[in-house]
């Protein structure tokens, strides 16, 4: 009896004080001794009803975008949010991969849409939905991750143990209790780096929800808590992917991909005296191309210095593979600031294996203790209705299965996006496949001619002249850093505008990559042609080709044709001036004066 | 049943603290320089936000490593500092049972402690460390909680920030001021004071030894061990108020309870170990807990109630951190002489006068 009277007492005084003190954390101008009185609530001022209008209106807006996932029966369950009105959803990997290619999203409007899988991140623990029904899908704002610190307020919205059975998200309130967190993954995949730490009540169900700052921006998918003994519910430790890691790996997800993560090339220790070092490094890496040796010591990666290995943990795990990054390090003769081009972390056929091992039928079980994913409750849900029923065909129509990808659909709906944008630039399909480039080195007075057609290539520079194959023997001239490499761009550009990546070889969309030298991110294309791989990236508004690479192998620099200038010419845009570069060295730059298609010039002449 | 499970527990309980002192965990955390703060919150009239008020609060909490690391028991807890001379008030706990305590500061700095004492009955402990240059709170401008308190508890909870890398966050409210006796018998816990009740998730493994700070950064309490109703299975939530922790602090560093061993002289006809009727269990580390594996039949130490599984914490009010520290103090009492003991016998204090 005794001890029921003083939990009774405590609930009461607890939930009058906790009111009042609600109202209180926004306004730190009202930080002194703040001891309410239980008699008599005080009443609030302004300024504390004002805040309280702003968080209602951030939480009403972060709510509308906030989806309930749940698999095609109703069975399980995690939280999404929308970042685009044409529908795609972001969410944890962990909550989309036990439901197979299709799943349904609920809305705060109180709808069921019918939903896809687009791309699987596993390493990174994210995943990208496609909802289907509307153009005008609530968004989210993306906010910048990068400004959060500890102590600002914050608040997740999601499905917390299932229990949006009228599709309202829970909105649970907390501080950021620390950034740039790293946790680490179990085996290779599910690793958090760089995450946002929380009190904000983080439990099962709550899954690739949002996590949004005091304005209702969005700064991270909610995704993992610290258990240990404490059993699978919130214990004051829940974990946020980083939304610009997120938006860093949007596009790669929009590809359809299981895409993955980096690897540097080398490894590092933090030594006694503090410098972070290069430890371990294989000669094949790009790093090493790029001058870093054993025992260098890493001063800055990304956009953020290092001083710790897991701060260079932090800021590789937000990358992409592929990408190539700033980094400074500084060995004997000083300070070097370069970019190197991240490796994959998995081989395609690990990343298979994992998602094998994800899928429905094969899900294992996972090991109680630790910090782990919080997946839904599995109860079977009583699903709303649905207001526009689409059929299953119509959604079964965005899924195509292919070895390699989490929905191929999305890879070709990519790529005919970038080839729809290029229509606008003027068609070169059907032209002639011989074609001639004449140009000069400017400055140099060096003569530049190409010759290109389905027999052989030949360029002419100065005096001397090289010839090669349209498609086969080209890695023994790019492992020789050969000026010939500006010939095979200009081939692949050629071949891209006259028919296609996709009947040039194995054609598959990667998503948007960074340009060095450029702002922004480029759409990238990976085609595999007979011994070699060649990368294209078209930007993003005009879907203009802005740099070509082709490469041999893991062991040399690629080949990388820029693109620096168009010209408009007879209704076709025409390079103007391209520069080869190897290795971020540039050989040179040819300033084209005339292309000639099958002896009909269309180049302005001389 | 019952009762070989009850000795198993406390034969695992003995024998374990002396696994988990075998098992140190140190870790290497990085270096690197920071400048200090200046103490924000001095003035309680200007206007602070959370963000600045947590920031400078970090800087005074310190994550500490020492023994543990198996059987459950974690290696690493968290502790604050009290004043500028290098005092940091922290749970008195297994990760202390090492000579050196690892200190990681805000900035990375790794530095050793040492205990300067200890408070059986609030389960707390002072340490050391020397010339470390540290800027603490100030013990005087500590502030009493108040029931409906909004607070803010920063510790290194799961020991998710290692080096420079900043102690974790969390925010609440004090629930109740109340003593943790009315939870007796449902909860284990050596410390029976007062406490604060949070609504919030701070006390978990590593949390222990943190800091529950006010609005203005002011010390409200420190973070208790972790204590769990052991018919719920519910954890407690709670802070040792500052007024409990500074009795604590300003009796250990007067001198009482504190290891001083060094500057004893010995008498000629002491009390020795044998000679009391007792046991200890075998000296293999250098600093074996002063646990009682037999006491002999008739002896003086059976007369004066003194039971195997006993941990002796104090002689005389003097702290015996060791078996070897326990025979030092032994051997300045001289044999004719009665003397006092403090033993841990489960979850029970319990004061013992040793009449010879």
């Amino acid at each position: 009896m005794h001890v029921r009277s003083y939990r009774t007492n405590c609930c009461l005084i607890g939930v009058i004080l906790l009111s009042i003190s609600f109202c209180i954390e926004t306004t730190n101008a009202l930080a002194q001794d703040v001891v309410p009185s239980v008699e008599k609530a005080p009443m609030p001022n302004d300024t504390v009803l004002a805040a309280q209008q702003q968080r209602i209106e951030a939480m009403r807006r972060a709510s509308s975008a906030t989806v309930a996932v749940y698999g095609t029966d109703g069975q399980g369950g995690g939280s999404g949010v929308c970042v685009s009105p044409d529908g795609y959803v972001l969410t944890n990997f962990h909550v989309s991969s036990p439901f197979g290619h299709r799943m349904r999203c609920g809305l705060n409007d109180g709808r069921m849409y019918d939903a896809v899988v687009a791309g699987s991140d596993p390493t990174g623990d994210l995943a990208v939905l496609k909802m289907v029904g509307r153009s005008d899908f609530p968004v989210a704002k993306i906010g910048d991750s990068d400004t959060v610190r500890i102590g600002q307020w914050c608040f997740a919205a999601g499905n917390p143990f299932v229990l949006a059975t009228n599709l309202q998200p829970t909105v649970t309130y907390g501080l950021i209790s620390g950034v740039r967190r790293y946790q680490y993954p179990s085996g290779t995949i599910l690793e958090y780096s760089d995450c946002i730490q929380t009190d904000a009540a983080i439990n099962p169900g709550n899954s690739g929800g949002p996590l949004f700052n005091i304005r209702g921006e969005l700064i991270g998918i909610n995704g993992r808590c610290s258990f240990e003994k404490r059993g699978r519910v919130n214990v004051g430790v829940g974990y946020a992917i980083s939304i610009k890691q997120a938006m860093n790996f949007f596009d790669q997800l929009k590809s359809g991909r299981v895409v993955d993560h980096a690897t540097l090339g080398f490894t590092v220790t933090t030594e006694n005296n503090g410098r972070v070092a290069v430890s371990n490094i294989l000669e094949s890496s790009d790093a090493y191309r790029r001058g870093i040796r054993y025992g260098d010591e890493i001063l800055r990666l990304g956009d953020r210095d290092v001083t710790t290995t897991n701060q260079l943990k932090n800021i590789l795990g937000i990358f992409p593979d592929q990408w190539r990054i700033p980094i400074r390090f500084r060995n004997e003769t000083g300070i070097v600031e370069t970019h190197i081009r991240l490796q994959s972390l998995h081989l395609a056929s690990e990343l298979e294996e994992i998602i094998k091992g994800e899928s429905p039928q094969q899900k294992p079980q996972r090991k109680p203790g630790g910090k782990e994913p919080v997946p839904g409750d599995k109860e079977k849900l009583e699903l709303p209705k649905q207001t526009k029923p689409v059929t299953k065909d119509a959604v079964d129509a965005l899924f195509v299965e292919k070895r390699g990808y989490s929905n191929y659909y999305f890879n070709r709906f990519e790529l005919d996006r970038i080839l729809g944008l290029q229509a606008a630039h003027g068609s070169w399909t059907g032209s002639a496949d011989a074609w001639k480039i004449n140009g000069e080195i400017p400055g140099e007075n060096i003569a530049v001619e190409m010759l290109l057609s389905d027999e052989n290539l030949t360029m002419r520079l100065g005096d001397k002249t090289e010839t090669v194959h349209p498609l086969k023997g080209w890695p023994k001239w790019i492992k020789q850093r050969s000026s010939i490499g500006a010939l095979m761009g200009m081939r692949v550009w050629q071949q891209w505008n006259r028919i296609g990546p996709k009947l040039m070889g194995e054609a598959v969309y990667l998503g948007r990559n960074p340009i060095v030298g450029r702002n922004g991110l480029y759409d990238a294309t990976r085609i595999t042609v007979s011994d070699f791989d060649v990368l294209v990236y078209t930007s993003p508004d005009t879907g203009l080709i802005e740099v070509i690479e082709v490469f041999s192998d893991r062991q040399s620099d690629p080949v990388e044709l820029f693109f620096e200038k168009y010209e408009t010419v007879d209704g076709r845009v025409t390079p103007k001036t391209i520069r080869l570069a190897y290795g971020l060295e540039s050989q040179f730059i040819v300033s084209i004066n005339q292309l000639t298609r099958n002896e009909t010039p269309v180049g302005t002449g001389l | 049943m019952q009762k070989r499970l009850l000795l198993r527990s406390r034969f695992s309980n003995r024998y374990g603290f002396l696994f988990v002192s075998l098992c140190l965990a140190v870790f290497a955390p990085t270096l690197t320089k920071s400048s200090l703060a200046t103490d924000l919150g001095r003035d309680a009239n200007v206007f602070i936000n959370n963000e600045t008020l947590i920031a400078t609060s970090q800087e005074k909490v310190v994550k500490l490593y020492g023994a543990g690391g198996a059987r459950g028991l974690e290696s690493y807890q968290s502790g604050v500092i009290i004043d500028n001379v290098g005092h940091i008030v922290t749970s008195w706990s297994t990760v202390l049972d090492v000579a050196k305590i690892r200190v990681v500061t805000f900035d990375g700095r790794r530095l050793d402690a040492t205990m300067v004492g200890m408070d059986p009955q609030n389960e707390l402990a002072v340490l050391k460390v020397e010339d470390g240059g540290l800027v603490g709170f100030d013990l005087s401008r500590a502030a009493p909680g108040a029931t409906g308190q909004r607070v803010f508890a920063i510790s290194n909870l799961f020991g998710i920030a290692a080096g420079n890398e900043s102690c974790s966050a969390q925010k609440g409210v004090i629930m109740a001021s109340t003593p943790l006796t009315a939870r007796r018998g449902k909860t284990k816990s050596l410390y029976q004071g007062r406490v604060y009740v949070l609504d919030a998730m701070t006390n978990n493994p590593g949390a222990s030894g943190g800091a529950l700070i006010d609005l203005q950064g002011r010390l409200v309490g420190i973070l208790g061990k972790e204590i769990r109703d052991e018919q719920a299975g519910i954890w407690l939530n709670y802070a040792l108020p500052m007024d409990v922790v500074k009795s604590s602090v300003d009796r250990i560093l007067s001198g009482n309870t504190s290891v001083q061993t060094a500057g004893l002289k010995a008498v000629a006809q002491p009390h020795r170990i044998s000679d009391l009727g007792i046991t200890l269990i075998p000296d293999v580390l250098s600093k074996t807990p002063p646990f009682i594996d037999q006491v002999r039949e008739d002896s003086v130490a059976q007369r004066a109630g003194m039971q195997t599984n006993d941990l002796i914490l104090l002689l005389n009010d003097q702290r015996a951190d060791s078996r070897k520290s326990l025979e030092k103090m032994l051997a300045t009492i001289n044999r004719a002489d009665s003397f006092y003991v403090l033993v841990q016998r489960g979850q029970e204090l319990i004061r013992i006068h040793v009449r010879p």
